[in-house]
Order: C-alpha cells, then structure tokens, then sequence
C-alpha cells in the first residue's frame, strides 16, 4: 500500500463528484497556507470530521503521513532552532537556540503542513485515478477554447497510469531474468545494488519506445485525433455535491472574515 | 470491398520496395489469410488496409473511398478494424469497459450509445464479467479478447488481425479462433495474417507473400497442394496435410485436400471402413 493510494468504499465522499473534491482541496490548500489560528481550527475540525465520513480508518491515515513524518522533524526542528526570541531555560541565548517563538511557530507550521497532506491524502484515497483525471479533464474543458488541450492531457495521464502496473511487471521479469543469469540485486554495497538497479533502465527506456510507437499505431488504427472526443460516462452533479461545495464555501467566507 | 490497385510501397530513407505490384480484391464476408516468410512485407501490406501507410505506387480502396485522402480516413478506420500481434500495445483503457469505449469515443458519440456499444462488444467476445478489471490483471487471451471487442465497438466491417495469436497459449489461441471463425459467419470481412498453417486453413482464400509479391493465392486446396514450392519459400502446410501426403506416399489412396482434424479424421475412417469392406 502506497502513500495516498486509493481505498475503494462506497461512503458519502467516496461518491461525490471529483470536480467537487479537487476544488475543496486546492481551495482549503491555499486557506491552510495563508494562515489563521481559526481559520485553521476550522478546517482541521472540517478535516477530521472527513475521516469517519470517509470511511477511512486510522491505521490509513497513519500510513499515509509516514513517509513524510522525517519532513515534519525536520521543520518543526529548523523551526524551533532558527527563531528569534526569548530562549526557554535551560537553553543559552544564542543566536540559534530554542526560543517560545521557535516552539510556537514550529508546532504551527508543521500542524499546517499536516493539514496540507491530510486534506490530499483525502482526495487520492477516496477518488479512483481514473475519477481524477475525468474531474481534472473535465475541470479544464472550459479551458479548451483558449488553447488548453484538455482532452489530450487527460489521455496522457490515463495511459501513463495505465502502464505503471505494466512497467512494474516488465521491471520485475528483467531483474529476474538477470538474476537467473548471475546479476546481484539483493546483496553487496549500496553502490553496487544501485548500479544493479540502473543496469535496467536502458532496456526499460527502449522497450517503452517501442512500445509507445505500437500503442500510438493501435490508437490511430481506432481512429484517435487530437482534440474533444466523448465518454461513456460524464461526471454529473447531485445534490450531494451541492452542499459540500456550501460547506467549502461558508469556510472561505469564515476565513475571509476573520482575516 | 477492399480494392488493391497495383500496390507498390518503400519506406522513406530505405533502398527497395518492400511491396511490389499488388493487385486483388477483397470481397465482403471472405476470410482471407496472409502467409510468407519473415520479412516478405506481411505487415507492411495489411497496414495499407486501413490508411496507416498509403502507397508508394498503386491505390487502395476501401468501399470506394481512396486511402490517400485524408478526409475519407476517418471513415475507413472505422470500417476496416484492425488488432495487432502485442496483447498490452493496444490497450489505452484503465478498464475494460473504459478501453472498449476509446473507439466510440473517437467517433464521438454519445454516451448512451457508448455503453451500448461497450456492452455489446464484451459479450461478444466473452468478456462481459470482466468490465471494470484494469488491463494488467487480464490474461493474454483475455488482453487479446479485449482488443478485439474494442474494434468490435466501431461497427467495423472488415477486421485485419496481424499475428494476433503468436503471444498466447493453446487454449488462449483455440479462443481466439473462436471468436474469428463466429464473426466471419456473422458477415465480417476477416483478413488475418499468420504464422500458424493450421489456423488459416480454413480461410475462404490464401495469400503468400514473398519479397513483397504475391507468388501464389486461391483456396486452401489450391494453395497447399503445392507443399514442395511452400517448403522452398520458407512457408509451412498444416501438420495434417503433411501427415497426409505421408501416408499417400507411404501407399496409402488417401486425399491430400485435407487440412483440418476432423477432415482427416472423416477421410481416414472412411478408408478404414472401405478397406474392412
């Protein structure tokens, strides 16, 4: 289970319309950054209350943020250290020393940033990434007649996530094939065990070349163009949809009140 | 009908044709198969049939339209389907059902129609259960299936299938035959380039390709009773046919005209039960 990877479910967020939880997430994204002490427990409650609602379990959560919990240190640390202030004794007034200031604004930013990967990891786990790119697709279409080639950048992400299973396949048979003919991916030094690792990336890069040059034949033969084409399923808003984009915007307005 | 005019064809930077003087028609409702050794322009022909290459020399075509203009390509990609030898190449789908509606959605119609389409084309291939899998859980066979009903989903006339068995199994093979010999008595034009003699040997026609030229086509009688001129060229005879001219030879007035198991089968029973007799 990767981080942020999508757990299949049937709860109310799972089910509302992609468009609707792209929006609300880049939204709160940009009302997290911009800061607030209660603008910020707003949407932390918000947040929290979307996990049960999510049907999201803790154990979930938990995986999601560990890859990053090295980031959250490490802010929260250079933050304590590098703020001026008053020096909580028993640290020495130096310049770079833990100070009250340094405590608060590293608790803060580093709750900030948990929200940020929170709200995220929301998105990812409760929309198939075929749901993304129909909402990110269908979010930019309005964009086409300026110039955005909506339908074709949608294309580009759904093949290249299409392949990811693929290429993790054709990875893992050339390293076997290797290993069958005496190559070491397991043992030895960290310097060895990567030029093992990069070994494969010549026959990978070329494979996917050919590859991609028999898929684009196989897309022409289906008659493939640039530019809009049809979908056997459009998204469509209910009501469901509706209210959460209220809910999303009584938290603008509450934000732009208090700020 | 699909009508060849003369067909010549170079590669761009390349010295030679790699086709030469082509000439033939294909009827409505044929299945008509391509042989010939590697390298003899199989592939390079077949790619003529639906506009991905246009000629060097010569004219292609498709129910009246030429594949040279451009206008008219559109049309005859949605009338000459075509599925092709890697099983994971022609997938471009997150699903099943959502890679079957890439060619309605192509044509740009409307999503009701799409599913309907979408539907139709799985069952007909048997894969009806499988519609919202991902592609890479799918087996070749299954992958393979997928391709077809993905063609199917344009309302095709013609379908060209180049090797499409050579990364399958038996059973998986035996499949896809299936699904082939069912379409071709349903109407649909099947030109399918192979390898394998016992799969076309019962196409309607043969054509055998060498060095960009048609040496030699008719029915499969025709074509396989000329074993030895088949062997020069590189290009094999169905296994029973060859069982059959060996037992001819060994003596045995057996027919030679026989290129399925159960022909065979028939032909030497009856001789059996003549001899008792």
């Amino acid at each position: 289970m990767h981080m942020g990877e999508y757990i299949p479910g049937d709860s109310p967020v799972h089910r509302l319309d992609p468009r609707v939880k792209i929006g609300s997430t880049l939204t709160l994204s940009v009302l997290i950054l911009q800061g607030g002490a209660l603008s910020g427990g707003v949407i932390s409650a918000f947040l929290m209350a979307l996990v049960p609602l999510s049907d999201l379990g803790l154990k979930s959560i938990a995986r999601a943020f560990r890859p990053v919990l090295i980031f959250f240190v490490l802010l929260f640390v250079v933050h304590l250290l590098f703020t001026d202030g008053h020096p909580i004794p028993p640290f020495p007034p130096w310049r770079v020393t833990v100070t009250y200031e340094g405590l608060f604004r590293g608790a803060a930013t580093t709750w900030q940033f948990a929200l940020l990967i929170l709200s995220a990891s929301i998105l990812t786990m409760t929309t198939q990434p075929m749901d993304l790119v129909s909402g990110i697709e269908r979010l930019l279409r309005p964009f086409e007649r300026i110039g955005v080639p909506s339908h074709d950048l949608a294309m580009m992400v759904s093949i290249a996530l299409r392949f990811v299973p693929t290429f993790f396949e054709e990875i893992n048979r050339m390293r076997v094939a290797r290993m069958a003919r005496g190559a070491n991916f397991k043992s030895g030094s960290v310097a060895r065990r990567t030029r093992a690792a990069v070994s494969l990336l010549p026959s990978l890069i070329l494979q996917t070349v050919s590859r991609a040059n028999d898929l684009v034949t196989a897309m022409e033969a289906r008659g493939y163009r640039r530019g809009p084409r049809t979908y056997m399923k459009e998204l469509s808003m209910t009501r469901s949809d509706y209210v959460a984009l209220m809910v999303i915007m009584a938290i603008v307005c509450f934000h732009a009140v208090c700020h | 009908m699909i009508r060849i005019d003369n067909l010549g064809y170079q590669y761009e930077g390349s010295n030679g044709r790699v086709l030469q003087g082509i000439s033939m028609e294909i009827a409505p409702g044929k299945y008509v198969a391509v042989i010939g050794p590697n390298g003899s322009g199989k592939t390079t022909f077949v790619r003529h049939l639906n506009g991905l290459l246009t000629p060097t020399d010569g004219e292609v075509w498709v129910e009246g339209m030429n594949t040279r203009d451009a206008a008219s390509v559109p049309k005859i990609r949605q009338r000459v389907g075509m599925v092709f030898q890697n099983p994971d190449n022609q997938i471009v789908g997150m699903s099943v059902e959502e890679d079957v509606a890439f060619g309605p959605g192509n044509l740009r119609l409307p999503p009701l129609e799409i599913r309907r389409r979408v539907e139709e084309a799985l069952s007909a291939v048997g894969l009806e259960d499988r519609s919202s899998r991902s592609p890479h859980t799918l087996s070749n066979g299954e992958k393979q299936r997928l391709a077809i009903a993905g063609v199917l989903a344009m309302k095709p006339q013609y379908i060209v299938l180049d090797e499409p068995t050579t990364y399958l199994d038996r059973s998986a093979k035996d499949r896809i035959m299936e699904v082939i010999a069912r379409l071709n008595k349903q109407g649909m034009t099947i030109v399918h380039v192979s390898h394998d003699m016992d799969e076309v040997a019962r196409a309607d026609e043969i054509i055998v390709l060498h060095e960009g030229r048609v040496t030699l086509e008719g029915s499969p009688s025709k074509v396989f009773a000329h074993a030895e001129r088949l062997r020069g060229l590189g290009v094999a005879i169905p296994r029973i046919t060859e069982m059959m001219w060996c037992l001819k030879q060994a003596g045995l007035d057996v027919r030679t005209d026989v290129f399925s198991l159960e022909d065979a089968c028939r032909e030497l029973a009856g001789l059996m039960k003549s001899e008792k007799g």
